[in-house]
């Protein structure tokens, strides 16, 4: 047994890796499909857009990269939908440079889909550098922080932004954030000072940090990771990436629970062994 | 995806999107040419972006079109911006001190007030709820834990918040009744860190996830079999290569 | 000159961040175009400082390639990667669609910049589970504690784990709203006091790193 216990310890970690990529491959091809169970945070967000009145102004942030794709697109895909299906007035845009092309064609795609027209129906005002001043600025002066949107067509006059002049005239909005200048950044120097109810969406590895927000009602809901985007996905009764994704997602977190046990399960084989650096 | 004739750009970008993928997984079996082909081209191409758009918003929305506007205030922001660059040049490097005395300056100020009330005392204005509610029965201590509002959960949250602080405090030494509260505040801590972990887990799993969605999509017939082509070339190369190391090794 | 390298910095700092602290209580007009005026300044002085960090990088591999030092040639890929996206960016105008069709700038991002950037991190998956192969051992009580809740969150988390032991799910939720968010709140308060009173320093001039150092600092 201990022998075995120190080669298994010892094991190439390149098995490992093709061990990850089966658990992720397999279900892809052969999803096994399994009911989602949603959770009271992101029933929150979903419930506040079903409640907003139709023409209601709603403000997307993408504050992510390709990098974060695979689990933020499909929580703004789902977002986009619902806030369509509810006619509201659709804006867009990003605090990450790199992440630009990736959101306005997202939001073009789904606007596309729901049969909305750019400059009527929702309008993507791109990517501004400046971070915090951006949200300062947004909130003194829309047409000054954006003159024109991403297609350079001039903000002013657009049938989309009528009567939105700063922060203050958004009912909601939501940042897809997927690290520091996102969420947090846009309640410090947004909601604090221009009171617009918000949510958020985020990655995975920064959703636990964002809970004491959700706690004091600073924001109204999260949706965390690829697993919230598939509970969205389940409320809005349209099925999508995320949701095709969570059979992969619960292989590939068996494994890795099966490898933390068989890890402590030989640790404590050899734990006995003289002489062993353990 | 339908399987009717998709357009030639598509179907070379899908030819090498799946290749560029396949170079960065190369790192996986180890550190080789085509991963730091990949990796160089990565930074190349997001600088190049990132030029290009800098480029467009800021050097050309925000400054060149409101000078033909009339407005001049924009200058004030690129005269502060070229002092910044000013670094590049060692005798006058000095004049980016001012520039960087402005928005250090003016991010400290408005963040300030700003942390101070989102961070620390909203955050304490929740940990510091009401214990008891009163309902039709009088007053009661919640103790559903499934909500996290109630009474039970409010103290639990409080002694975490207070022990975790206490745990973090390094000016009084962890003895007696302190020591209790310190080891009280790691508890907590290794539960939030364990839960952290579970989280990370999940997204990076999402990540990998999404990659492999296309790599699929990739490999069909619409595509060109692109992803069974390219594993089977990127396969063969880093055989290659690893033969002709070996070799040279051997030689040497 | 001795004033103007570090008497006038200082200065400047002092009144920017006084004057921008009480803006926030001062919601007279004058005040808020002052906020709203140099905000729009911040914006064209962050691109300016994104100048520098591409620079940087620029300077970098400059001189990589002077020397010819190991792995130069892969500077030269990175050189070239930066040319031709400036290039193909510059020509279609910047823009990545247009009238509904893409651009070439837009087929590079779509084709190159995303899957490249997002195979960079999806590699993470791969150490992170041999990673906890290898190193995750309940040594000690609190590790098996940190152990214990990281596997109740993995299988609360996914639908399997729900379907299999519904009782994860609960467990998860608790431990996200309160248990986690105690410690969260308890390091955000706790790094947020650090913040300010770092902010203080540097707005009294007690913290300089920031103006770069040298003698005369």
């Amino acid at each position: 047994m201990k022998d075995f216990a120190r080669r298994m310890v010892a094991i190439d970690r390149r098995l490992i890796f093709l061990l990850i990529a089966g658990a992720t491959l397999l279900p892809l091809l052969n999803p096994f499909g399994l009911p989602i169970k949603v959770s009271p945070e992101v029933q929150a967000v979903y419930e506040y857009i079903e409640d907003l009145p139709e023409g209601s102004v709603f403000l997307l942030s993408f504050d992510f990269d390709p990098s974060s794709k695979p689990e933020l697109e499909p929580q703004a895909v789902a977002l986009l939908r619902h806030a369509f299906r509810k006619n509201l007035r659709v804006i867009g845009m990003t605090h990450w440079i790199t992440g630009t092309s990736l959101a306005d064609g997202v939001v073009a795609t789904v606007a596309a889909e729901m049969g909305k027209e750019r400059g009527k129906d929702y309008v993507f005002l791109g990517w501004a550098p400046g971070g915090y001043a951006l949200i300062i600025s947004m909130g003194q002066d829309l047409y000054k922080a954006f003159p024109s949107d991403y297609s350079k067509t001039p903000t002013r006059g657009m049938p989309v932004l009528e009567g939105v002049r700063t922060l203050r005239d958004v009912n909601y909005m939501i940042s897809l954030a997927a690290g520091g200048a996102g969420i947090e950044m846009w309640y410090v120097f947004g909601k604090d000072k221009y009171r617009f109810e918000m949510g958020g969406g985020s990655t995975g590895v920064i959703a636990p940090g964002l809970y004491p927000f959700l706690r004091s009602g600073q924001i109204n809901g999260l949706i965390g990771g690829l697993q919230g985007a598939a509970e969205y996905e389940t409320l809005i009764g349209r099925k999508g990436m995320a949701v095709a994704g969570m059979d992969a997602q619960s292989a590939t977190h068996f494994v890795i629970i099966i490898l933390v046990v068989l890890c402590n399960v030989f640790y404590f084989a050899l734990r006995g062994d003289k002489g062993r650096p353990r | 995806m339908s399987e009717a004739m998709l357009p030639t750009e598509v179907v070379l970008g899908a030819w090498v999107a799946t290749g560029l993928t396949l170079f960065i997984y190369s790192f996986l079996y180890k550190d080789n040419p085509l991963f730091k082909l990949g990796e160089h081209l990565y930074v190349g191409v997001s600088i190049g972006y990132s030029v290009v758009l800098v480029w467009y918003t800021v050097f050309k929305r925000l400054v060149w079109e409101e000078l033909n506007r009339g407005n001049y205030e924009p200058l004030v922001g690129v005269v502060i911006g070229v002092l910044i660059l000013t670094q590049f040049f060692p005798k006058v490097s000095w004049l980016s001190r001012i520039a960087f005395a402005f928005i250090v300056g003016f991010g400290s100020g408005v963040s300030i007030p700003r942390a101070v009330s989102s961070y620390i005392l909203k955050q304490i204005e929740d940990t510091v709820n009401p214990l008891l509610t009163m309902g039709a029965d009088g007053l009661s201590l919640g103790l559903d834990l499934a909500s996290p509002q109630s009474g039970v959960n409010t103290i639990i949250l409080l002694v975490g918040v207070v022990s975790v602080l206490f745990y973090f405090f390094f000016s009084v030494e962890h003895t007696g009744p302190g020591m209790v509260t310190a080891r009280t505040g790691i508890y907590f801590l290794m539960i939030a860190f364990g839960a952290a972990f579970g989280y990370t887990v999940m997204s990076r799993m999402s990540l990998l996830i999404g990659r492999f969605r296309d790599l699929i999509t990739f490999s069909g017939a619409a595509y060109g079999y692109a992803t069974l082509v390219l594993l089977l070339i990127t396969v063969l190369s880093l055989a290659g290569w690893e033969l002709a190391v070996r070799r040279k090794g051997g030689e040497e | 000159m001795i004033f103007l390298k570090r008497q006038l910095p200082l200065a400047i700092t002092f009144v920017m961040g006084v004057a921008f602290a009480l803006q926030y209580y001062i919601p007279h007009p004058v005040s808020e175009e002052a906020i709203t005026k140099v905000s729009d300044w911040m914006k064209i002085i962050s691109g300016f400082a994104l100048v520098l960090g591409i620079a940087s990088v620029f300077h970098v591999h400059a001189v990589k390639i002077r020397r010819q030092a190991p792995g130069w040639g892969y500077s030269g890929v990175l050189f070239a990667a930066i040319v031709v996206t400036m290039v193909v960016g510059f020509w279609s105008g910047g823009e990545s669609k247009v009238d509904g069709g893409q651009t070439s700038f837009g087929w590079l991002y779509d084709y190159t910049m995303v899957p490249l950037q997002g195979t960079m991190f999806s590699i993470l998956a791969f150490f992170i589970a041999s990673a906890a192969y290898r190193a995750f051992r309940a040594r000690s009580r609190e590790a098996s504690v940190l152990l214990a809740a990281a596997v109740v969150v993995m299988m609360g988390r996914v639908p399997l784990g729900q379907f299999l032991l519904p009782w994860t799910w609960d467990i998860t939720q608790w431990l996200m709203n309160v248990l986690n968010s105690a410690v969260r709140r308890a390091i955000l308060i706790g790094v947020s006091m650090g913040s300010v009173a770092l902010s203080l320093k540097i707005i009294l001039g007690k913290e300089r790193s920031y103006l770069g150092g040298g003698k005369d600092q």
